[in-house]
């Protein structure tokens, strides 16, 4: 038990250390567009995280992650632009905008039942959505906001590449402390049994916010760095198919491993990529990649690989480490 | 008296599911609940627990008006609960079960930085021997077969330090074997930890086995309440429910 | 606002009203007795609406093109719900609610592009048919005759269904299995035959609104998104699973969305929005539903 144990601690941190290496030096031998599509996949990555710190470790399936990224990328756009606001403090403002639009939104939310819960995340961020759309003289409305003031240090695709890789490092090292807290255990005893959860004294509502608060924390800083990649914010960031996106993003992965996002977020960038180079239905085929993910691979692409490790390693100890049906 | 209620009254429809129900119990107590199917018992127990709210009377615990308390207040007084259903974490481990528990004690659940793995694990192995699933801690819930599943409920109610604690029929689906190592279990914890204890049962064995006290309900009055003896040679009772089952 | 004004938007707002009312009550039903929220039902109802201008151009020769129309396209819809239901839905049941919101979600994107690749995305438009076209004068206003076919219609629908629910053979198993799925097996009725037979009823209500709609606006892409909204604020101001609430719901909604694009034609949504709010703030279980 130990030494398989010390064999997969072993593993991940060989791993951890071969993608930091890649990661931290692919400017010097990727293309620009190869460097601003990662940029875009350690983004994605944090959003889906983020998500999935709702979605996976606590069971609420939120569809308006995106009116809290959109808030994010706004915020800091808007401070820029309009208020001409220092840069780090145009970018720490952001998360903590959408924390605070979290923190009403959620309080509405979590107030019934898991259906309702569904349905109203989906509403708000409609809201969201249409207030951005709608609100020309502020938000710019379907023109959005372009030409934001970046700092000059951050003109450079390669200078924007290590700024995103730093934060994004820094917050999903945050977020898997989070995850591996007593919060985070309590986290997944609500999402396995919120009656239960409830008679251990757990005020389970006054959690379910609060993982809200923190997810719509994240999303905003997501999307902040991708305002400050992107250097302009339109309404699609808030619109439901980005929500989309990040769902997709979270399940393509597995829901149910922190890595889950972080691969899904990789995979989905690549394939979105071509597919929608070569057509203008992509949304179909990405409906019909989610059915399948639904239907035959529920644990995504990190539970099915670590089930498969988990058979090479030790076929007797499959039995009793396979999930609960 | 550490725990009563007044005239608790609960209907759904047209069904009175319980029906003025007072009853009293004294510190260190072990009463049972019994009943035919249906007479109510599951039913006053989510009153207790607050997971219903009563349509009248009250429930008093160490002298303070729980009545219309919230499950987490409730539970955070000191009363504990298992579920007649079974009510695991099913994709935590059995160690994680318990500490989860043992997190919301001791009021470490919202700590998000701290690195839970190794936090109360004394406590928590303490828990786990007592109920006996310490060589099982590595394996999921929901992995369990079913008499230890019931007993990890006992465990995580055992975690919150619960001063009363209410079980819905603890032995429910186990072998005789197991109903007798859970009955030892019940009655060991109930001296060590100086718990008082209210407990639905069907099996007669255990209702006489242990009980200082035995309410009967039936279409949802408590009808009769007394010592073991009493229930044994009381006609109603008997007719109407032990008539059911022995001669 | 003069008087013919007034009128005029009430009679719009409550007709837009029951239009949205048939699509709630669907999306309502199949939640009660699936206990399945239906994120799709929007998309059904999109389909529903493209089927009519598809029906009604390849039928225009014919007289009376709209009423053939009328009677197959929520036909077909249903027959696509009930294949929904079959083929998808019913694997995923014993799965955890995720997975069911996925899944459905999934059919947003592919009906929405199937709509797309079949109908194009340009603007449609249907007329409305003899003899339900033109304008009716009472107390001196005029009134389009359209919009008082939709409340008529409306009426009779919400009418059909208590009825159905109530009073009949199949309305009883319905409830039965709603109320306890295990105990409605165990009398021997055919539960999955239920759960398909109300995926379709709600999918032909959905798909009969889909059908109405069109004279009175347009077919096109984003209504199915525009559409689900309108239905989740519905049901939240009205209560789940309550259908007496989806007709309330649906009524003020349509009003509040008439009277709000006189005040700020923008931003006509957000009245709807903070009503939903109020309401859950006041009484999270809605007006007419019950608390948990």
């Amino acid at each position: 038990m130990t030494k398989n144990f010390a064999t997969k601690v072993f593993s991940i941190g060989f791993w951890l250390i071969v993608s930091a290496i890649f990661l931290l030096t692919l400017p010097l031998f990727l293309q620009a567009s190869w460097v601003s599509l990662i940029n875009e996949m350690l983004i994605m990555a944090l959003a889906g995280t983020a998500l999935n710190l709702m979605l996976g470790y606590g069971g609420m399936v939120s569809f308006g992650p995106a009116g809290l990224y959109a808030v994010g990328a706004y915020t800091t756009a808007i401070l820029l632009t309009r208020y001409g606001l220092p840069f780090p403090l145009a970018v720490l403002a952001a998360p903590l905008a959408a924390a605070a639009v979290g923190l009403i939104v959620g309080w509405f939310c979590v107030r019934r039942s898991a259906v309702y819960f569904a349905l109203l995340t989906l509403a708000f961020a409609q809201i969201i959505w249409t207030v951005i759309f709608e609100w020309y003289d502020f938000t710019g409305g379907d023109n959005g906001i372009v030409s934001i003031p970046i700092p000059e240090l951050l003109y450079s695709i390669t200078h924007v590449y290590y700024f995103s890789l730093a934060v994004v490092t820094v917050c999903l090292f945050l977020l898997w402390k989070i995850v591996h807290s007593p919060f985070g255990t309590t986290l997944q005893a609500i999402r396995e049994n919120p009656m239960r959860a409830e008679f251990i004294a757990v005020h389970v509502r006054r959690y379910q916010l609060a993982v809200f608060v923190l997810s719509s924390f994240f999303l905003g800083v997501a999307g902040s760095l991708f305002c400050v990649f992107a250097g302009s914010v339109f309404p699609d960031y808030a619109h439901w198919v980005k929500s989309t996106d990040m769902l997709v993003v979270c399940l393509l992965g597995g829901i149910y491993h922190f890595a889950g996002p972080i691969v899904g977020s990789g995979v989905y960038i690549l394939i979105s990529k071509i597919i929608s180079k070569n057509t203008t239905y992509w949304m179909f085929f990405l409906g019909i990649i989610v059915v399948i993910l639904v239907l035959y691979m529920r644990n995504g692409l990190v539970g099915f690989a670590a089930e498969k490790l988990a058979q090479m390693k030790n076929r007797s100890e499959v039995k009793k480490n396979k999930d609960v049906p | 008296m550490i725990f009563e209620t007044q005239k608790l009254t609960k209907s759904f429809g047209g069904l009175t599911a319980v029906d003025e129900v007072s009853l009293g119990i004294q510190k260190g107590e072990l009463v049972s609940i019994i009943g035919p199917n249906g007479a109510g018992k599951t039913t006053l127990f989510n009153l207790l627990t607050g997971h219903l709210l009563p349509d009248n009377g009250k429930v008093i615990f160490q002298g303070r008006d729980v009545t219309r308390l919230p499950p987490y207040a409730i539970s955070r007084m000191g009363i504990g609960r298992s579920f007649q259903r079974l009510n695991i974490f099913p994709r935590l481990t059995t160690f994680e079960n318990v500490q989860v528990a043992v997190f919301s004690a001791q009021r470490k659940c919202h700590r998000l930085f701290s690195r839970a793995q190794n936090m109360a694990q004394e406590e928590t192995e303490t828990i786990l021997e007592s109920v006996g699933l310490l060589d099982k801690k590595k394996l999921k819930g929901g992995l369990l077969a079913h008499g230890d599943q019931k007993r990890l409920e006992i465990g995580i109610a055992l975690a919150v330090h619960p001063s009363l604690l209410l079980l819905d029929e603890p032995t429910q689906g186990m072998s005789p074997r197991e109903t007798g190592q859970t009955t030892e279990l019940i009655q060991k914890l109930v001296k060590q930890r100086g718990l008082t204890l209210i407990f639905v049962e069907h099996d007669m064995s255990v209702v006489f086995g242990i009980s200082d006290h035995i309410k009967v309900m039936h279409q949802g009055r408590m009808i009769f309440s007394g010592k073991p003896e009493e229930v044994k040679n009381n006609d109603e009772v008997q007719r109407i429910y032990l008539g059911e089952k022995k001669p | 606002m003069t008087w013919e004004a007034l009128a005029g938007q009430t009679l719009s707002g409550i007709s837009v009203g029951m239009v949205l009312f048939l699509i709630a009550a669907g999306l309502s039903i199949i939640f009660g007795t699936l206990k399945v929220l239906n994120l799709a039902h929007g998309s059904l109802y999109m389909t529903g609406s493209f089927l009519c201008y598809g029906l009604t151009s390849l039928l225009s020769q014919i007289p009376g093109a709209y009423w053939w129309a009328l009677l197959f396209a929520p036909i077909l819809v249903a027959v696509l719900g009930g294949i929904i239901e079959i083929f998808l839905l019913r694997r995923i049941y014993d799965q955890e609610m995720l997975y069911q919101y996925i899944l459905t979600f999934a059919l947003i994107l592919i009906l929405g592009d199937a709509c797309k690749f079949l109908f194009g995305v340009g603007y449609q438009t249907v007329a409305a048919p003899w003899p339900v076209n033109g304008k009716v004068f009472l107390w001196g206003l005029s009134f389009p005759v359209y919009n008082l076919f939709l409340i008529g219609c409306g009426l009779a629908v919400f009418l059909g269904l208590i009825v159905l629910m109530r009073y009949t053979a199949l309305g009883r198993n319905v409830r039965a299995v709603t109320y306890n799925r295990e105990m409605a097996n165990a009398l021997g009725i055919n539960v999955p035959k239920v759960y398909t037979g109300v995926f379709m009823l709600g999918s032909y209500l959905a798909g009969l609104a889909g059908t109405l709609m069109p004279p009175m606006s347009v077919v096109a892409l984003g209504s199915d998104m525009a559409v689900i909204i309108e239905c989740f604020i519905i049901v939240v101001i009205g209560g789940l699973g309550s259908l007496p609430g989806a007709f309330l719901g649906a009524i003020i909604l349509g009003l509040l969305n008439a009277f709000g694009i006189y005040i700020i034609p923008k931003l006509a949504v957000a009245f709807a929005f903070m009503l939903m709010i109020v309401v859950l703030i006041i009484r999270p279980w809605g007006l007419l539903g019950k608390p948990e």
